[in-house]
């Protein structure tokens, strides 16, 4: 192994990364709505990130993140509720619900072909309806909030009073589920994803089962969904049907895609750098015109999605080339300079 | 019961020829253009805001609206199409399903900060009432409503087969490439394609707000309707379009009578998720 | 010796509607052989190969491959029992690199650990090492026709169905293309059963060809025969043409 090899851009991008991730709450502690920005910020990305996998691998217009998410934090919050279930085992079990859920819709839908676009619309549709369902759902639901309670211990029912620690275990979730993504990435199921999202016919006379590898796919992205349901209703503090928001899902697909579809950063990037964007376009216009932030931020995914359809991610990885090349001529000239002596 | 299933029906049919006109303009944009614009919903919610703005302003009936409305959601369509769906045809399909999402979003905040959120409606119609027939009420409104979307769609079918420019319209959904190769300028049909979809959610729209007020978030709802009757109705027949507008109005009135009026998506959605399941071609549809 | 055939196929139909694209079409392929699919263009053969490798579900007749009924089968299942095809178009992964798409069919008997040494392997002996990592969508038509091939190849195949592969090659490429597929053929003992329009490459692989026209199966036999059969020479050139023949 070469030390060199390691001291490269790519990585040391990564470190610096990673360095202010950390950092963060413990310069902005004071500010609770820098903090909840950055926490917004760490959820879309972990979003995004898991679109990644239905989306930009298995080449599916899932809409339906919102519906995940929802069921998660349903879930997690009904069972703290009731039965004081603590949300760490209750958001894996919200986990599984929406995981269920998605298998059931998904067979139906992946083994009759439904196309792209069909797909796109039934999975947008869904949120509406578990929207519809849990405002109908008194006991669970219904049309005012749900409150989650703060009870003894708030490393038990996850109710803390400042976000730090919200931060901190969002940003670990990010981590592993980039890692999920660069796991499946390279493994059997990825490059049958990737190949399955180019042509659906083509990758099944190469002995791939598409049905169940896009289930697969469906499974992933649901449960870290209702995985992050769980904690989202933990950070609110309560639970309503509002969070079947389809403005949420739709937003959580663009960023997908102009993060870079495939790419396992792209996602996560696209998600940090536009959701901060936003927060920042709230923060000093919100205050006037209700939805002018939300005017400002649409044109610019459109600009985006118009004027760099693959996404930034491919920016960024000619960027990294480039620099990587400079980065091996410097240290070539050195070695050459050494030598000479 | 069999009343209030009648009556249901009844609205419900009147309901199902106004979302077959919506359905129409999706229609004749996806079918022609085989452009998916997620944000037509927002256009009809949209063209509803423009109606009340124009309907207020000076004191007009809604129904008169689409007289001004019309020509401007033309406009918006022609500027729509150039702007952002022109550049989308070469391109994947995910970037086009990018735009107009955003195009949703930001029609959703522009109507946001035009009007704020509270729901809109407009005062005078000279079809205000109810008839009574047999015993049912049928608003005056929604009667005329639903007579003059049949009588659009009528004439669109005439348009569509019987002339020339309607013909061409129709010859224009083939091979974009070996069009454009033979010299055809796909863009100014397109974009008159685009045009007209959108003028003719603005006729939807005024006749929508004769008897209902809009709000910013109505987009979803016009949206998941018009998708659900287009996909009921298949492509390429205009007769199946009111027959599915009228199934799902039928639908989507008894889900209401009979559940809750919270419910109403649920029954459109589930019509929706069958077909796709079960007839992905549509009822009467060829492709 | 007495040898099952490898592919049995047995009064195929396949209906659009009421168009009948192939009309109980029944061939078999022996083992190792290299059967040559002909007719002139619309006979069915495509729609033949779409049946036979689970792309179509045929209305009447049976497959047999490999002693096993795959009628109804789907493609993944019989691409796990050992056929694989390519594309008449190039269905290429557009996105992928090469060595990326050959990986995909490669992962149909192999995992993570050991599949980059059958890719490496595919890659050398279909001659892709120049532009292994260069993107599918950047090649050129002789190149992507190497690239289907060695996708199908990476499956391990034990017969290999080539839909019109020689197409639009020019003379040192196809030339090429046949070496290969002969030495596919004797080294790794891989059945072939080609569609092709280039005569050249029919008469001077095959053993055994098959004729279709207008979904019916009007010949079989060996090069020599077919190219003297009246009836095919019917189906390509007309009636006056044998007409003329025969004067």
């Amino acid at each position: 192994m070469n030390v060199k090899n390691i001291f490269n851009p790519r990585n040391i991008l990564i470190l610096i990364g990673v360095g202010i991730a950390l950092a963060i709450p413990l310069m902005f502690n004071a500010s609770q709505y820098v903090m909840l920005l950055m926490t917004t910020v760490l959820l879309y990305a972990i979003l995004a990130s898991a679109w990644n996998i239905i989306g930009g691998m298995a080449g599916q217009l899932d809409l339906a993140a919102a519906a995940y998410l929802g069921l998660g934090a349903f879930t997690t919050g009904t069972l703290l509720i009731r039965w004081n279930i603590t949300p760490w085992v209750g958001m894996f079990l919200g986990g599984l619900v929406a995981t269920a859920l998605a298998m059931l819709i998904g067979f139906p839908l992946f083994g009759f072909k439904v196309k792209e676009l069909w797909y796109a619309l039934s999975s947008s549709a869904l949120v509406v309806v578990l929207q519809s369902l849990f405002m109908m759902w008194n006991e669970v639901g219904g049309p005012t909030e749900k409150y989650l309670p703060i009870g003894t211990s708030p490393w038990y029912s996850l109710r803390f009073n400042n976000y730090m620690p919200y931060y901190y275990i969002m940003l670990i979730i990010l981590v592993v589920v980039l890692l999920v993504n660069r796991w499946i990435r390279y493994s059997k199921l990825g490059y049958s994803l990737m190949a399955l999202g180019e042509d659906e016919d083509a990758v099944e006379v190469l002995g791939v089962n598409s049905q169940s590898s896009k289930l697969k796919a469906l499974a992933i992205y649901a449960f870290i969904c209702g995985v992050v349901g769980g904690i989202f209703a933990s950070i609110y503090g309560y639970v309503h049907p509002a969070f079947f928001d389809t403005s949420m899902s739709m937003e959580i697909t663009i960023l997908g895609i102009v993060g870079g579809m495939g790419f396992i950063y792209g996602p996560a990037l696209a998600a940090i750098i536009m959701v901060s964007f936003r927060e920042i376009l709230r923060a000093s216009l919100g205050s006037q015109l209700a939805g002018l932030y939300l005017a400002v931020y649409a044109i610019i995914l459109i600009v985006v999605a118009l004027y760099q359809p693959r996404g930034i991610a491919p920016l960024v990885e000619r960027g990294l080339k480039k620099a990587q090349t400079y980065f091996v001529e410097l240290t070539r000239g050195r070695r050459a300079d050494i030598k000479s002596h | 019961m069999l009343e209030t299933a009648t009556q249901g029906i009844i609205t419900g049919i009147l309901m199902g020829a106004i979302y077959a006109l919506i359905a129409l303009g999706l229609s004749i944009v996806f079918g022609i253009m085989n452009v998916t614009n997620f944000a037509h919903g927002d256009f009809v919610m949209l063209s509803m805001y423009l109606s009340f703005a124009v309907g207020s302003a000076l004191a007009w009936d809604a129904v008169a609206t689409p007289l001004i409305t019309a020509p401007l959601m033309f406009l918006f369509g022609i500027i729509t199409y150039y702007l952002l769906i022109d550049r989308t045809l070469r391109q994947m399909y995910v970037v086009q399903l990018a735009v107009t999402v955003g195009l949703q979003i930001l029609m959703r905040s522009v109507a946001l900060i035009i009007w704020q959120a509270q729901p809109r409606a407009l005062q005078y119609s000279f079809i205000q009432g109810n008839i009574q027939i047999a015993g049912f009420e049928i608003l005056t409104s929604r009667l005329f409503s639903a007579v003059v979307s049949l009588i659009f769609i009528a004439g669109m079918a005439y348009f569509m087969n019987k002339t020339w420019a309607g013909r061409a319209m129709r010859a224009a959904s083939d091979d974009l490439g070996a069009a454009s190769l033979m010299g055809v300028n796909y863009h100014k049909t397109y974009a008159l394609t685009f045009a007209i979809g959108s003028s003719i959610t603005a006729l939807a729209g005024g006749l929508v707000m004769s008897f209902q007020q809009t709000d910013p978030v109505g987009g979803i709802r016009f949206g998941l309707l018009s998708w659900a009757v287009l996909a009921l109705a298949g492509l390429g027949s205009l007769p199946g379009l009111i027959v599915a507008g009228i199934i799902v109005g039928v639908v989507e009135s008894l889900t209401v009578s009979f559940f809750d009026p919270r419910s109403r998506l649920l029954g459109v959605y589930a019509i929706f998720i069958l077909v796709l399941w079960l007839r992905p071609r549509g009822l009467f549809g060829r492709r | 010796m007495d040898v099952e055939p490898i592919l049995k196929v047995t009064n195929l139909t396949k209906k659009f509607g009421n168009l009948v694209a192939v009309n109980r079409a029944s061939f078999e392929v022996n083992h190792g052989e290299i059967v040559g699919l002909i007719g002139p263009n619309g006979a069915g053969k495509t729609t033949l190969f779409n049946a036979i490798s689970g792309l179509y579900r045929p209305e009447e007749g049976t497959i047999f491959f490999k002693g096993m009924n795959i009628t109804n089968w789907l493609p993944h299942k019989i691409c796990k029992l050992g056929m694989s095809r390519t594309f008449q178009v190039t269905r290429a992964f557009t996105h992928m690199t090469v060595e990326d798409t050959v990986r995909v069919g490669a992962y149909n008997r192999f995992n993570e650990k050991n599949v980059q040494d059958k890719v490496d392997q595919v890659i050398k002996v279909c001659d892709l090492v120049d532009i292994r990592k260069r993107v599918c969508e950047d090649l050129g038509l002789a190149s992507l026709r190497k690239v289907e091939l060695a996708r199908a190849l990476a499956t391990e195949p034990v017969m290999l169905l080539l839909d019109e592969a020689g197409a639009g090659l020019n003379a040192t490429e196809l030339a090429a293309f046949m070496d290969l597929i002969k030495k596919l053929n004797q080294e790794s003992q891989i059945t072939f059963c080609v569609v092709e329009h280039v005569m050249q490459m029919v008469m001077g692989l095959c053993q055994q060809i098959v004729v279709l026209d207008s979904g019916e199966i009007i010949a079989s036999g060996t090069p020599n025969q077919i190219s003297n059969n009246v009836r095919v020479i019917e189906a390509y050139l007309g009636k006056r043409a044998v007409h003329a023949r025969n004067q």
